[in-house]
């Protein structure tokens, strides 16, 4: 019998980190460059109006992708990774939480790093949210007024970071204790 | 907002300040939430078992995070307001949401 290559869990894994976890990392950063580099003075111009659509459309994209990231994972990704393995189950390989609190090196990915990847996403999600708002309502505005700038530009700073440091923990768990 | 003569209007900062608290607030209660849940204060029941408490404490923060901003929105849309004070306290709540989550503080209570 011919065997898959990659399993249901696996596949919703890789959507999960890679291609929503890594696209919504990309689009932050992008829209934290464009936020900066987009900056101007001159509220009329028309050039502005249409880096404005653009930056709208990043930001509303990043923040679908990140709760889409964030929904994924705490709906389909963590209850298998959270199973409680069958009493007396030696080969733990399907069951990554069991897995990883049974070798005290590895206890601190559970205990330290699945915890905060359960809820510090969370916030991220609510950040990235208030910028594309702030983009859809206020339109150029966003780049011409430095206050409503450094405002997204904030958040969308802190966002990259949270994104970022629970990416990295992500692939540290996965390294440890594939989903498969 | 682009008028007939095509002069941008510039529109009040309400919203935007509204938006940022509420992400503030909203980052707050994960952290607090996070918190009564470690100190067995408080215990948000799981709405979705096989993924436990961890979806009723985030579902919460959401729900207060959208609550909190349709009554600042509401309140604020159409104001133009000192945007510093907002600032500084929405830092301050998502800072310390933020560092809440943490499993190192929550040893420290």
């Amino acid at each position: 019998m011919e065997t898959m290559l990659f399993t249901e869990r696996s596949i919703w894994t890789m959507l999960h980190g890679i291609v929503l976890g890594g696209g919504a990392l990309m689009a932050t950063s992008a829209a934290l460059f464009s936020l900066c580099a987009m900056r101007t003075d001159h509220a009329l111009d028309s050039a502005l109006q249409k880096q404005a659509r653009y930056l709208l459309w990043l930001t509303v994209f990043t923040a679908v992708v990140l709760w889409l990231t964030v929904l994924v994972g705490t709906y389909v990704t963590f209850p298998p990774y959270r199973a409680t393995p069958p009493e007396g189950l030696t080969d733990l390989s399907q069951y990554p939480r069991s897995l990883i609190q049974s070798n005290p090196r590895t206890v601190w990915l559970h205990s330290f790093a699945m915890e905060v990847k359960e809820h510090l996403p969370w916030i991220a999600a609510m950040l990235s949210t208030a910028v594309a708002f702030i983009s859809v309502r206020y339109r150029s505005q966003l780049l011409s007024d430095a206050q409503l700038n450094k405002m997204a530009t904030t958040l969308t700073a802190i966002c990259f970071g949270l994104v970022s440091f629970v990416a990295i923990l992500g692939v540290f768990i996965n390294k440890v204790a594939p989903l498969e | 907002m682009v008028t007939i003569e095509g002069k941008r209007e510039e529109v009040a900062n309400g919203a935007a300040l509204a938006s940022l608290l509420a992400a503030g607030i909203g980052a707050f209660a994960v952290g607090f939430i996070v918190i009564l849940n470690e100190t067995g204060l408080f215990a948000a029941p799981a709405l979705y078992a096989p993924a436990g408490g961890v979806s009723g404490r985030t579902t919460l923060s959401a729900v207060i995070w959208l609550a909190g901003w349709a009554v600042l929105h509401n309140r604020w849309k159409n104001r133009q307001i000192k945007s510093r004070g907002v600032h500084l306290l929405s830092m301050i709540l998502i800072g310390l949401g933020v560092v809440l989550t943490l499993p190192p503080v929550w040893k420290l209570l």
